[in-house]
């Protein structure tokens, strides 16, 4: 997976792309987690990201837990249809921020 | 009838039988199936000593064909063989060659002989073809010729093998139909086969052969509907899988779910399926315990009617979708039926789903 950060006013954008997975999920932890303690809008681009698991789902949840800690805002879009609904069969749909 | 123990046969290094014992009684009908190169032909042709074994014993009606000084000429007698390549005499005519048996081996009469060679024709569907020469009939007519040469000599049991493999498609159905007829008579037999409907509708007991051995044996009713074993199953509904081994917590995880994406293509699955599929086989690899050689299985057949995701994993009995961990509610959701069974210290975890089913 790769992860593409930018900027857009006052919003970060990280473009993701391949699959988040248990081998992957680490690398987004790491990048998103701590983006929080500076940034107040994080918005996740999953335009060009084919397939999510259960872990990547814990590190979504994990940042939804911190941008709500912080006073910050998580959304995700461009969703697939596929990924959209791993989220609805979790109740993630009803958790994360989808647009 | 036969009774065989602890059969092996290698040829030079390669063991090909590495160890069958089971027994044929009188009247049954055996079919030997499975994948080519598992030793079917090798465990007939073991059977009455045309390739000996190399180790274990072959008993019939009581005498070990395995002990040198049994006469296997005439034990061999009883035991006619069909062979995929007929094997007819070609100087000799049809009529001769239901004739030369019976009065060489078995010392009937000429006139007698040819009595019963005329009937044994009739009974095939051949009488028309008394003296035609081999290489005049079709190969399926030489087959039934071979079939009525072998039932002159008046057999205690029959063995085929693969008596159909050597024809024609528009021929298969008559040399058939004669063996259906056969058994129907009550005669015993043996055949090595691929054809999977003449196996079924024929047969008292199939025997599956695979790994060197009989993999597993039952009624037609049982091998073909229900069958209980990985590799049956695969073999009987042509069914396509892909399967993973985990041998340690350290396995490699990107080639497991990358020879599972391209499996998917190969096959063209839809793009949900392949998700659904990759989905189940992540989450069940990370909740399996691994101390133990772990398996995963992802099977669909030909038509892709019906997935499954089957995780084999030794320990204790336990179901690892039994709770509300992420993993467990991914692989729950959207499927048609979870079940867990626990049997000689190996769990086996079997997840299905159709393919109009969510993710």
């Amino acid at each position: 997976m790769n992860i593409n950060k930018t900027q857009n006013g006052d919003k970060t954008v990280f473009t993701l792309s391949g699959r988040l997975d248990t081998t992957t999920a680490p690398k987004l932890q790491e990048t998103l987690i701590p983006e929080f303690d500076t940034a107040k809008q994080i918005e996740l681009n999953f335009s060009e990201l084919a397939y999510v698991s259960s872990a990547g789902l814990r590190v979504l949840l994990m940042g939804e837990k911190a941008a709500k800690a912080k006073g910050a805002s998580l959304t995700l879009v461009n969703v697939s249809d596929e990924i959209m609904e791993v989220f609805e069969m979790t109740g993630f749909a009803e958790i994360l921020n989808v647009e | 009838m036969i009774t065989v123990k602890n059969m092996r046969k290698s040829f030079g290094e390669h063991d090909v039988i590495k160890g069958i014992t089971t027994t044929i009684e009188k009247g049954e009908i055996i079919t030997i199936i499975g994948p080519s190169g598992t030793g079917k032909s090798t465990f007939l042709r073991a059977l009455n000593m045309l390739d000996p074994p190399t180790d274990g014993v072959v008993e019939f009606e009581g005498k070990n064909l395995t002990d040198k000084k049994t006469d296997i000429n005439e034990i061999r007698k009883k035991m006619g063989m069909v062979f995929q390549s007929f094997n007819l005499f070609a100087h000799m005519s049809v009529l001769d060659n239901l004739c030369v048996g019976q009065t060489k081996l078995l010392g009937i009469p000429r006139a007698e002989a040819e009595e019963t060679a005329r009937e044994l024709l009739a009974t095939v569907g051949l009488s028309e073809k008394a003296d035609a020469y081999p290489d005049q009939l079709s190969g399926g007519q030489k087959q039934r010729v071979a079939i009525a040469r072998c039932l002159s000599m008046k057999p205690d049991i029959m063995l085929f093998d693969e008596p159909t493999s050597a024809l024609d498609p528009t021929m298969v159905g008559e040399v058939t139909a004669v063996i259906k007829r056969l058994a129907q008579s009550g005669m015993t037999m043996a055949i090595v086969t691929h054809e999977m409907e003449f196996a079924r509708n024929v047969s008292t007991r199939i025997l599956y052969m695979d790994e060197g051995g009989i993999y597993e044996e039952g009624p037609p009713d049982v091998i073909f509907v229900n069958p209980k074993r990985e590799k049956t199953r695969a073999f009987i509904h042509r069914i396509k899988s892909y399967r993973y081994t985990i041998t340690s917590e350290g396995f490699d995880f990107i080639e497991m779910m990358n020879n599972l994406i391209l499996f998917c293509e190969t096959n063209a699955l839809s793009k949900a399926g392949a998700y659904k599929a990759q989905l189940i086989v992540e989450e069940l690899a990370n909740l399996m315990p691994k101390s133990e050689p772990a398996d995963l299985t992802f099977s669909f057949p030909e038509n892709q009617s019906l997935f499954t995701v089957t995780a084999e994993y030794g320990g204790e009995a336990r179901d690892i979708l039994a709770n509300d961990e992420m993993e467990a509610i991914m692989v729950k959701s959207g499927t048609e039926s979870v079940t867990h069974e626990y049997e000689s210290g190996r769990n086996r975890l079997t997840v299905t789903w159709k393919p109009n089913q969510k993710i």
